[in-house]
């Protein structure tokens, strides 16, 4: 096992890419706990601990590093998406989204940075959208260029004790795809044209992100720090203007 | 633990270098079986599963004529790392049309060659995985390595087109860009005039860009061979068309101040 004797932070771990970075973290060995807003979820795996903390609020999260041991591995995964361009977006847009996707990871590391010692990983969840622009995910996009620029100063600020690196996530199967499908008029054109733009003929699938996810976690990836890994099934290597496609 | 490449197949250009040599050990250990090609022979006895055979990947005859061989050996090719490369430590002022020329021949063309005719075996069996290198070189100029920096980008490019074109086939193709990799290639720089030592000897100037790195050293070919791996196996079967740079945090940050 790849990560045994390891301990973990996975924020946002209730469902979708959160929960399959969790349960790829406990197959590999490692103490799990994870956090979020509401009530642990009935299906959360036994041996994952669950805490309700909500990241955007900096008091929950020192309440949160005073209740739990130091970690390994600290994986900010927790975020939200409004589906809106700037003009449509309201002030408690921007509280909701840059909350959890930019406070939220500054919270999580300004807490648990001093915790970790020689050899931690910090792994955020940016996204492909953080270089190139969703459309209608206004704030969602601004708030994932956030994350990458912080891994970057992470990286260079806490190295060589800390490793810290960004998963770039293309379009997974979550329910945040389904609502970015839902704002095109015909949704299903929207979804077949969608898997015809990638090279790999599919969208992913939460496990293909926590893959990834344990191989920056391990000891493996002693020398990957500040750097993007990006798991898109090939879509940002291919020009978004196709003939053929409409 | 289960072997993470277990029963595939694997063809590595450059095998018998710094780097490509840790990458056929690793694949070995892995449970693939491993053709290392490269125009020299491996200075260490090949492990099990290891078998070198010589070969200028610039010479269309050679590549073509090294995977017809492997196509009656085997009856598809899972893995295919296009490793081999060279570097020529020079101004675009001081690089002759000859040293550029063997620059994208090796580096480019190679690269071009290895794929295209191992392709009809890649596709053979549903699904395989191409991993080029390109380097940290391809984004940031290093000083004094004009036609290697050149390759680098032209290696990144190719390996967008690569997984666009190929990736309906079953075929993810990514590069790996590698920062400083502590390999004979390395010493040869450190040694160059073109590496902006002003006047340290190479003991200073090794310590001078350990202490740049965030990481605080550079890498060894192991690091790159376990991320070569991780991309190889079916665990990265998402992951196509991208660049990855491993480099110890080096372009991570503008350029490091003493605090």
């Amino acid at each position: 096992m790849r990560l045994s004797g390891k301990s973990a932070l996975v924020t946002g771990g209730r469902q979708g890419i959160g929960r399959g970075i969790v349960e790829a973290f406990l197959r590999e060995g490692a103490g799990v706990i994870t956090c979020g807003r509401g009530q642990r979820p009935d299906n959360l795996p036994d041996k994952c601990e669950w805490y309700q903390a909500d990241v955007s609020d900096s008091d929950q999260v020192a309440a949160l590093a005073a209740a739990v041991p130091a970690f390994d591995i600290i994986v900010n995964n927790a975020g939200v998406q409004v589906e809106k361009t700037v003009a449509e977006s309201t002030d408690a847009d921007w509280d909701l989204v840059m909350g959890a996707n930019a406070r939220g990871v500054f919270n999580i590391c300004r807490a648990f940075i001093p915790l970790m010692e020689q050899g931690g990983s910090i792994i955020n969840i940016g996204s492909i959208s953080g270089h190139v622009a969703d459309p209608s995910m206004a704030l969602y996009n601004a708030s994932k260029a956030f994350v990458h620029g912080l891994t970057r100063s992470i990286a260079v600020d806490h190295g060589p004790r800390i490793r810290c690196n960004a998963i770039c996530p293309g379009w997974i199967e979550t329910g945040m795809l389904d609502a970015g499908f839902a704002l095109a008029a015909d949704p299903k054109k929207a979804r077949a044209e969608a898997l015809q733009r990638h090279p790999v003929r599919r969208f992913g699938r939460p496990d293909d992100i926590a893959v990834i996810a344990v191989w920056l976690a391990s000891d493996e990836a002693a020398f990957a720090t500040g750097q993007f890994f990006t798991i898109d099934g090939g879509l940002t290597a291919a020009s978004p203007l196709q003939p053929g496609l409409s | 633990m289960s072997k993470r490449i277990n029963g595939k197949t694997a063809f590595v250009t450059g095998g018998a270098g710094g780097i490509g040599w840790a990458i056929c050990k690793r694949f070995a250990a892995e449970g693939a079986k491993v053709i290392c090609a490269d125009i020299t022979a491996p200075g260490d006895f090949p492990p099990e599963n290891v078998e070198h055979r010589s070969l200028d990947i610039a010479d269309e005859a050679a590549v073509r004529s090294a995977f017809a061989r492997l196509a009656a050996e085997w009856d598809s090719l899972d893995i295919l790392v296009n490793a081999a490369g060279i570097e020529i430590e020079k101004t675009i002022e001081d690089t002759t049309l000859e040293e550029w020329n063997r620059s994208f021949a090796v580096n480019v063309t190679g690269t071009f060659l290895c794929s295209k005719f191992a392709l009809p075996m890649l596709r053979k069996d549903g699904g395989a995985s191409i991993i080029n290198f390109g380097s940290y070189d391809g984004f940031i100029a290093d000083p004094g390595l004009a036609a290697y920096c050149a390759t680098k980008g032209a290696v990144h490019a190719l390996t967008r087109a690569m997984a666009c074109d190929h990736g309906p086939e079953g075929i993810r193709v990514n590069a790996i860009c590698p920062g400083y990799v502590d390999t004979p290639m390395l010493q040869s720089f450190f040694e160059g005039e073109g590496s902006g030592g002003g006047g340290k000897n190479i003991d200073e100037l090794q310590q001078a860009v350990r202490d740049v790195h965030p990481m605080r050293t550079y890498g060894t070919p192991e690091d790159v061979a376990n991320l070569v791996l991780w991309l190889a196996s079916d665990e990265a079967r998402y992951a196509s068309g991208q660049l990855w740079v491993l480099d110890g945090g080096l372009s991570a940050q503008v350029q490091q101040m003493k605090l």
